[in-house]
């Protein structure tokens, strides 16, 4: 496996006991977000970020978030960006106390070639939506909108992964696709404050339904995929604990948690881990589609089936932004009803956080399982203490964004115009963060796993559940739950 | 990170474990939970968090 992820989150450290990522994600997350809050005193600290707009000519593809920096030159506001990221990608390098040159080299790379998808993915003729057809002098386009660029950034990651192996050993100090969507999580949580202080109830609506279905996905989840792993497959407990968790819960994090409840090898999480990289990506390169085609009146039911139903934090969130742009372009044509951008992506993200802070909850429920029951043994093997270790931490950062914002909005609403500015300059750093997270999921999705001898018989537990319940289960809670909630109106 | 394992060993050397009455408990109050609370849940969604 070439992904980084995994190592990393066999252990809660970083490398050679440095930071953990998920810490990191914090730190860069809020320093990103506090720098926007500039804004607020009148210091507009971010406005050079650059942001990528739809083109038919490339001169035009790039620009400046801010209007601020309007005589900034769409090429120096993308240098400008990639030299603040680069020496924030030292610090990070430091703090995981892995090699500088290295870490600096690979992280270039990825940054360039993540951002020369997103400008090919924002090419007219695949990005424009129908209403902006004409404005670009063009007669057809995809209608994929701009985040486009994450599908290419996928696919040529993809390439790179299983074609190009020496490439992609050469920017595997940077494929840490998890460290990318969980910074982007919580920059995110500003973004959606902003949207929280304009439509509060809703917000609420979503948060708890969010929870909701969470909690019936665990309790359903996990047991049928551990009594098929079980009655049908004939997996030992040792394996059908894991898979049932990656398969069922949250890909990786879930089944390395699991394993080490209940002390399972570290081969089993490793393999279990393997499978549902390769498995998420597929997930993520359909789904949304599907989601776009038969759930564009149900924006919300779909953003929730995205962080029900696709594994991993990376490859959900992702197909949640994916979702969220197929799915407000196809409203836009068919019906002609311009959804307001973030809710079906908020919606994924809901669902995946609260996902994610289960995770050490569940494991301590089957590590007291087996210690006592099934084991027989109680030498308390799983410490309360390990619910914390095993918390991520990055939704400590997703909250504090969120209500840092929702804060400002209520107590002093004569800023809501300015912290909604600020965090659109946030939210360009958000989007490159995810367009690597889409490049190096790509990146270490190593399809040759799928030869190796033995692996179909895991592999056919993963499609049976996957395909046979675990999708359409997702779609059922997603929709008892969000059917009939819709995103507010986009003003025209 | 532990050495590439070789899965096919792996899954060859594993031995049959009979579902265990803990396990079917298991399994057993995880769904019953789960069908229960979502009565609960609707219940709740709906008269407090309707959107």
């Amino acid at each position: 496996m070439r992904d980084n992820s995994i190592n990393s989150k066999m252990t809660t450290k970083g490398s050679r006991g440095g930071l953990s990522e998920d810490w990191l994600a914090v730190w860069v997350g809020l320093l990103i977000f506090l720098l926007s809050l500039g804004v607020l005193g009148g210091i507009d600290l971010l406005g050079w970020g650059v942001k990528t707009q739809v083109w038919t000519q490339l001169s035009k593809s790039l620009a400046p978030v801010s209007s601020s920096y309007a005589r900034l030159p769409g090429i120096m506001a993308l240098f400008a960006t990639y030299f603040f990221l680069v020496g924030v990608a030292s610090l990070v390098a430091s703090a995981l106390k892995v090699r500088l040159w290295a870490f600096v080299r690979a992280f270039t790379l990825v940054f360039w070639t993540s951002y020369l998808c997103w400008i090919l993915g924002s090419f007219a003729f695949i990005a424009a939506t129908p209403d902006k057809v004409k404005d670009f002098g063009i007669s057809w386009s995809l209608n994929l909108t701009s985040e486009a660029g994450f599908i290419v950034a996928l696919i040529t990651g993809l390439v790179i992964g299983n074609f190009f192996p020496a490439f992609a050993d050469w920017i595997k100090p940077a494929m840490r696709s998890e460290w990318y969507v969980k910074t982007a999580i919580v920059i995110l949580g500003g973004f959606f404050g902003v949207s929280a202080i304009e439509q509060m109830g809703l917000a609420k609506a979503v948060i708890f339904r969010g929870l909701c279905a969470i909690v019936e996905a665990y309790l359903i989840y996990w047991a049928l995929v551990y009594l098929v792993a079980r009655k049908y497959f004939k997996f030992s407990r040792e394996w059908a604990a894991p898979l049932a968790s990656g398969i069922s819960i949250c890909g990786v994090s879930a089944a390395i948690a699991t394993g080490a409840a209940i002390r399972a090898r570290p081969v089993v999480p490793i393999m279990v881990s393997s499978l549902v990289v390769v498995f998420a990506v597929v997930e993520l390169l359909t789904l949304p589609f599907v989601a776009q085609y038969f759930l564009y009146k149900e924006p919300l039911v779909a953003g929730a089936w995205m962080g029900l139903a696709v594994k991993t934090d990376g490859a959900a969130v992702a197909s949640g932004a994916i979702a969220d742009s197929l799915i407000r372009a196809r409203a836009l044509a068919v019906d002609g009803v311009r959804y307001q951008e973030g809710w079906v992506m908020g919606a994924a993200t809901t669902v995946k956080v609260f996902i994610d802070i289960f995770i050490g909850v569940w494991a301590f429920i089957l590590a007291a399982i087996w210690c006592t029951r099934i084991e027989g043994r109680r030498d308390g093997r799983m410490r309360s203490a390990e619910i914390w270790e095993r918390f991520p931490k990055f939704v400590i950062g997703y909250m504090l964004t969120f209500l840092t914002v929702l804060m400002i909005g209520i107590f002093f609403p004569s800023l809501a115009a300015k912290t909604k500015e600020a965090m659109a300059e946030a939210n360009v750093f958000r989007g490159i963060f995810f367009v690597m997270t889409f490049f190096t999921i790509g990146v270490a999705s190593n399809f040759e796993k799928l030869r190796q001898e033995g692996i179909w018989r895991l592999a056919a537990v993963y499609l049976v559940c996957l395909f046979g319940f675990v999708i359409w289960i997702g779609l059922v809670i997603s929709w008892i739950f969000f059917h009939g909630i819709m995103p507010p109106m986009a003003p025209a | 990170m532990p050495e590439e394992p070789r899965i096919a060993e792996e899954l060859k050397t594993m031995e049959h474990e009979p579902l265990l009455p803990v396990e079917k408990k298991l399994i057993a109050w995880s769904i019953g939970a789960g069908v229960i609370l979502l009565g609960v849940l609707i219940w709740l969604s709906d008269v407090f968090f309707a959107g």
